[in-house]
C-alpha cells in the first residue's frame, strides 16, 4: 500500500468540521471525483483530478487512460447503442479528431437513378449511347449469340439505322427511333433496358447483348409481328401500338424488384410500343 | 439525397412502366396528371380512368392541363409536397431511396 500524506491530512481536516457537514463534502468530493474524467472529455474542459489537487501524486493516470481511449468508444460504452458502431473502433488517432468521419463513412452511397442523373442523361448526346451496355455482374452471362462489333457499337447509328431527319433515324423494318422521351431520345430509353434496375418498383425487361443486338432483334420481332405471324399479337390503345412478339431463344430476363424476387427469370419475350412507326420503347417481359 | 420515387401503380398499358405523378407550372398554376414513365401514356388523375389522347403529330405527351409537352422544362416528376398539393398523396405510394 503506497502511503498518501497528504489524503490523510485531508482526513483529518474533515475530522475538524461538524459530521452533517463533513457528510455533505463528501458526496460532492465522490460527484467530483466520478464526473471530472468525463466532464473533462465531453467538453473538452481541463478540470484537475482530485489527487492532483489534494496532493503531488501522478495526476489522473485513471483519467489519462481514459483520456486516451477515443471519444468514440467512451460514448458508445456510456450509452451502450448494440448498432454496427462496435466494428468501427480501432486504435486509430485519425479517427478521433474526425469522428464523423466513421459514421459519414458507413453510407455507401447506393447506386441508384435519381431524377437529376436522369435529366442529365437527357442532356447527353447521341453519340454516347453505345456506350452503356449491360455489364450487370450478378447477371449469368450466355456469350455472344451476337457477335459484338466494337467499330458499331460507337457508332451513334450502330452500323443499322438510318439518319431520315434532324435526329431521326430509321431501321431497316422502318421503326423510327427519334427525339423524345425522358431521356431526351428514343435511343437511350431503350437503352435504359441493357441494363437491370434492381431497386426499380415492378418489372424491367432486361435485354442481353448489346445495343446494336437489340436494335436488330426488335426489328426482326416487328417485322413478323406486322404480318401477323405466329407468336406475335398486336393491340391498340389510344393511338399506340403495342406488339407482343415472342422468341425461339431467351432474350433478357426480367429484372427490377419483381424480377428480382423471382431470381431474374429468362424471357423469350418483346414488348414493342409504337406510335405509328415511332418507337416509344421496346423492352424483354 | 435522392429524391423519393412516387408512383400509383405499373402500367396498365405497357406493364413495365410506372405510373407517376407529373407536374408543370404554367402561370403560376401547377398542373397535375399521370404519366408512364416507359410508354408515356397519360391520365388525367391516380384513380387511371381518364386516358389523355395526344395530338397525332405530337412527339411527346402533353399536360392536359396547358398541353405543354411533359418534357418541357415547365415540368417534372412531382415531389411530395406537390403531391399532396395535387390532393393525391393517399393515392400514390412513395419509394424512399435507397440507404445502404
Ligand atoms: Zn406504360
Ligand atoms: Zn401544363
Amino acid at each position: 500500500m503506497a502511503t498518501k500524506p497528504r489524503s490523510e491530512s485531508a482526513v483529518n481536516a474533515l475530522r475538524m468540521i461538524p459530521t452533517k457537514w463533513a457528510v455533505i463534502l463528501l458526496g460532492i468530493l465522490i460527484v467530483y471525483v466520478v464526473l471530472q474524467p468525463r466532464l473533462n472529455q465531453w467538453f473538452g474542459w481541463n478540470l484537475p483530478s482530485v489527487a492532483s489537487m489534494v496532493g503531488d501524486e501522478k495526476p489522473a493516470k485513471a483519467t489519462n487512460k481514459k483520456g486516451e481511449s477515443t471519444k468514440n468508444e467512451t460514448s458508445r460504452n456510456d450509452t451502450a447503442k448494440p448498432t454496427k458502431k462496435g466494428n468501427d473502433v480501432e486504435p486509430d488517432l485519425e479517427k478521433e479528431s474526425n469522428p464523423e468521419t466513421a459514421s459519414s463513412k458507413k453510407k455507401p452511397a447506393e447506386k441508384t437513378k435519381t431524377a437529376e442523373e436522369a435529366d442529365e442523361e437527357r442532356e447527353q448526346p447521341i453519340s454516347t449511347l453505345g456506350k452503356s451496355q449491360n455489364n450487370n455482374p450478378s447477371q449469368p452471362t450466355k456469350t455472344a449469340t451476337k457477335p459484338k462489333n466494337e467499330s458499331d457499337e460507337s457508332d451513334p447509328l450502330y452500323g443499322f439505322l438510318t439518319e431520315v431527319g434532324r435526329n431521326r433515324y430509321e431501321s431497316p423494318a422502318g421503326l423510327v427511333y427519334g427525339p423524345g422521351s425522358e431521356e431526351g431520345h428514343r435511343l437511350k430509353h431503350i437503352a435504359r433496358h441493357l441494363e437491370d434496375q434492381p431497386d426499380r418498383p415492378g418489372s424491367h425487361g432486361v435485354f442481353k447483348g448489346s445495343m446494336k443486338a437489340f436494335l436488330t432483334t426488335i426489328d426482326e420481332g416487328y417485322a413478323r409481328a406486322k404480318k401477323g405471324a405466329k407468336g406475335t399479337t398486336k393491340k391498340e390503345d389510344d393511338g399506340l401500338v403495342v406488339y407482343e412478339i415472342t422468341f425461339e431463344k431467351a432474350i433478357g430476363f426480367i429484372g427490377g424488384e419483381a424480377g428480382g424476387r423471382k431470381k431474374n427469370p429468362a424471357t423469350k419475350k418483346l414488348r414493342l410500343v409504337v406510335r405509328g412507326s415511332n418507337v416509344i420503347t421496346a423492352f424483354p417481359f | 439525397m435522392t429524391a423519393p420515387l412516387i408512383y400509383v401503380e405499373s402500367c396498365p398499358v405497357c406493364g413495365d412502366g410506372l405510373c407517376r405523378i407529373r407536374v408543370c407550372i404554367t402561370d403560376q398554376r401547377l398542373n397535375g396528371c399521370v404519366l408512364c414513365d416507359e410508354c408515356e401514356a397519360v391520365w388525367t388523375d391516380p384513380s387511371l380512368q381518364e386516358r389523355v389522347s395526344r395530338k397525332p403529330d405530337a412527339d411527346d405527351p402533353q399536360c392536359p392541363g396547358c398541353g405543354q409537352s411533359l418534357w418541357s422544362k415547365n415540368a417534372h416528376w412531382a415531389n411530395i409536397g406537390e403531391v399532396c398539393l395535387l390532393g393525391w398523396y393517399d393515392r400514390v405510394r412513395v419509394v424512399s431511396a435507397k440507404e445502404g
